[in-house]
């Protein structure tokens, strides 16, 4: 990696340690920055990046004192007083961009594909910014993160599909409505799981949500928590032809919404379309509601399916962008070597040339006696010389650093470095 | 018809087409560039039939017909298949690529009714309307058989997949109104077919079995709509009325002529 300074990721995360760990090397921006200046003072890091979340606490960095950084993370205790240690994992190179280039796509969070990461990785990369902790590698690897999310985001499914039975509720409803923004859903009993979808249809934009119970009072208990409006249960009849979404929750032993009462409510509403969610066992809502054809009625299994699709369309969109993550870092390691190897190769030539010109200039004895013509020729004769000759090592260099071969690198590189 | 520019255009809407169907074999990057090459194909397009209007004596033939229906869907397509309504690209791409495909191998010959008439300027705009109306017609058609896939699917739970297809009220609202859009330049393109051949042409005019036949499919149309805008009745009902109305919009645009005599048939 850079000047031959390694890229490390170190930290933990919800794969590796629990929440009491987790909680306790938690950080907000102030403790954040105070770890960045402290590693900084300390000549630990030479550049240094920290995303602290509530999964997750990382630090990349560009290493100059690998045994100094260890000792840092030593420090950190448990909750039993013990050391945090064995709960970290530490990445080098390649391994930590890929690393990192997975936790802001959303493929190493608890909830694949859930969109926050990459809003907490921009504030980690603002935060670095503001302290000026980025530098050659990890501005342009911060950038590249950035961009690549996005990639796995527009280029994938994997930010499509949710979890929940609320979000699968939601999904439904949005694939028969498009948008609920104008739409108006009821509620009826006051069920868990009932009280989740309500929730979730009111978090994606819902208009209003209605609440019918037999015991009022507990209607007016959830209407007040949600935002709702509660109506007396006595007249479901009349508001079932008021509500677009009819969510039916109840501990009610048969059907309490009949297909009779579905198809005179799609009459008054002049069939405009009714999606029905029934989560009860037994159920609620007469299966033969289905049969009517403007009516959408789904059950608890039909809900589990759309959370199994869910699952299944994130697994697969998940390995579809890890080979684009994959691709993605081999391309941003393969850069960050041809940079370095840039700057090296710069040295090199300017070192050949001055290496050149001073030798011109010892041979004073002959370049007197050469007018300007004479003179711009021997310089164009031996600046082509110097370069015919480097050529070949430079190649040799640049293939080597494109195969990841450092050594190699390193020995061709050593004679110029002594030398400087 | 001059075959050079439609070799781009059937390049164009084939490269959409494969899109759609194939998108694998193109990739995701140049599948977003589906769009850009489709509104390609329409410019290219517009000017192989202006460049056949200029040139050609007879510029109202089959092959005209299928290449100005084609056009109308590529321009919807440019238009609307993106956003939530990207799967419709799915049907609109390859309906566009095979009716230009015809419409390059259909013998062409004029109808009846130009050769009294000769040219006027009455010809671009009945033709214009009448071929507008048309194209709404057959993107309703296609919306009409999405929504009643996708309704088919939701009512038997198939849900695997179902997030990549437009919303059935989408697809409800975009069948109306497209056919709508075809109701409003049927009417108006009949209307100046009307005034036009009241002036030109020798009676009786009016029982031609194509003009009888497009009545019939424009009143079948006018009940579609009052069944959705007076008892309510959408969604499958208009899916119903307008694939079967297109059918025989297609059966008149392109069986009649064949078939019977009068003024809109086929001459020489």
């Amino acid at each position: 990696m850079a000047a031959s300074r390694p890229l490390v990721a170190v930290g933990l995360s919800h794969h590796t340690a629990p929440v009491e760990v987790r909680e306790r090397v938690s950080m907000d921006p102030a403790g954040v920055k105070r770890v960045l200046d402290r590693l900084k003072e300390q000549r630990i890091l030479q550049e240094g990046m920290l995303l602290s979340t509530c999964n997750r606490m990382e630090l990349y960095g560009v290493v100059e004192d690998e045994a100094g950084l260890r000792s840092f993370f030593h420090e950190y205790r448990g909750p039993s007083g013990e050391h945090i240690d064995r709960y970290l994992y530490w990445k080098r190179d390649r391994d930590a961009v890929y690393h990192l280039f997975k936790v802001a796509s959303s493929l190493d969070s608890l909830v694949l594909g859930e969109p926050q990461i990459l809003g907490q990785v921009k504030d980690a990369v603002r935060l670095a910014e503001e302290h000026a902790s980025l530098g050659r590698v990890l501005h342009p690897l911060a950038r590249r993160t950035l961009s690549v999310a996005k990639r796995v985001r527009s280029e994938t499914d994997i930010g499509k599909s949710r979890v929940g039975i609320g979000n699968a509720g939601v999904d439904l409803a949005m694939q028969i409505f498009g948008s609920l923004s104008g739409k108006r859903a009821m509620l009826v009993g006051v069920g868990e799981m009932g009280r989740q979808v309500a929730q979730a249809l009111l978090t994606a934009g819902l208009d209003e949500l209605l609440i019918a119970n037999r015991t009022f009072e507990r209607s007016v208990e959830l209407a007040s928590e949600t935002g709702g409006t509660p109506v007396p249960y006595e007249r479901l009849e009349d508001y079932l032809a008021r509500a677009d979404i009819v969510l039916a929750a109840t501990g009610a032993k048969k059907p309490i919404i009949s297909a009779t009462m579905v198809r005179n409510a799609l009459r008054t509403r002049r069939y405009h379309t009714v999606f029905l969610i029934d989560l009860s066992v037994p159920r609620n809502i007469d299966p033969g509601v289905d049969d009517l054809e403007e009516a959408y009625l789904f059950n608890i299994d039909d809900l589990s399916k759309v959370m199994e699709e869910g699952k299944r369309a994130r697994e697969a969109a998940a390995q579809a962008a890890e080979k684009l993550v994959a691709e993605e870092a081999d391309r941003f390691v393969q850069s960050l070597r041809t940079v370095d190897i840039n700057d090296d190769l710069a040295v090199m030539s300017a070192l050949a040339e001055s290496i050149r010109a001073q030798e011109i200039e010892r041979s004073g004895k002959l370049t007197r006696t050469l007018d300007d013509k004479q003179i711009d020729q021997l310089d164009r004769l031996t600046r082509s010389l110097v370069k015919k000759v480097l050529h070949r090592q430079m190649m040799a260099i640049r293939q080597a650093a494109k195969a990841g071969d450092q050594d190699t690198v390193d020995a061709l590189l050593a004679p110029w470095k002594e030398e400087r | 018809m001059e075959r050079l520019p439609y070799i781009l255009v059937i390049a164009g809407w084939a490269y959409v087409t494969l899109g759609h169907l194939l998108p694998e074999v193109l990739g995701p990057r140049l599948v977003a560039r589906s769009r850009p090459v489709a509104w390609f194909a329409v410019a290219v397009h517009v000017f192989a039939l202006a460049l056949g209007a200029a040139t050609s004596p007879h510029p109202t033939g089959l092959p005209e017909a299928l290449s100005a229906t084609a056009l109308g869907l590529g321009i919807a397509y440019a238009w609307l298949a993106h956003r939530n309504l990207a799967a419709l690209g799915m049907l609109l791409a390859p309906l566009t690529l095979v009716l230009i495909g015809t419409a390059l191998v259909v013998p062409h010959r004029s109808v009846v009714a130009l050769e009294e008439t000769g040219y006027s300027p009455w010809l671009p705009i009945h033709l214009g309307l009448i071929f507008s109306g048309i194209a709404g017609f057959a993107v309703s058609s296609i919306v009409g058989v999405m929504f009643l896939w996708v309704r088919a699917r939701l009512k038997q739970k198939k849900l695997r997949g179902l997030a990549r297809l437009p919303s059935l009220d989408v697809l409800d609202r975009f069948q109306f109104r497209a056919m709508l859009f075809g109701f409003i330049f049927l009417t108006l393109g009949i209307g100046a077919g009307g005034a036009w051949a009241a002036a030109s042409l020798s009676d009786p005019w009016a029982l031609d079995p194509k003009i009888i036949f497009t009545l019939c499919i424009w009143a079948w149309y006018g009940m579609a709509l009052q069944v959705r805008l007076v008892s309510g009745r959408r969604g499958r009902w208009t899916a119903l009325f307008s694939i079967v109305g297109f059918g025989g919009l297609l059966f008149s645009l392109v069986g009649l002529n064949f078939i019977l005599s009068g003024w809109h048939a086929y001459g020489g």
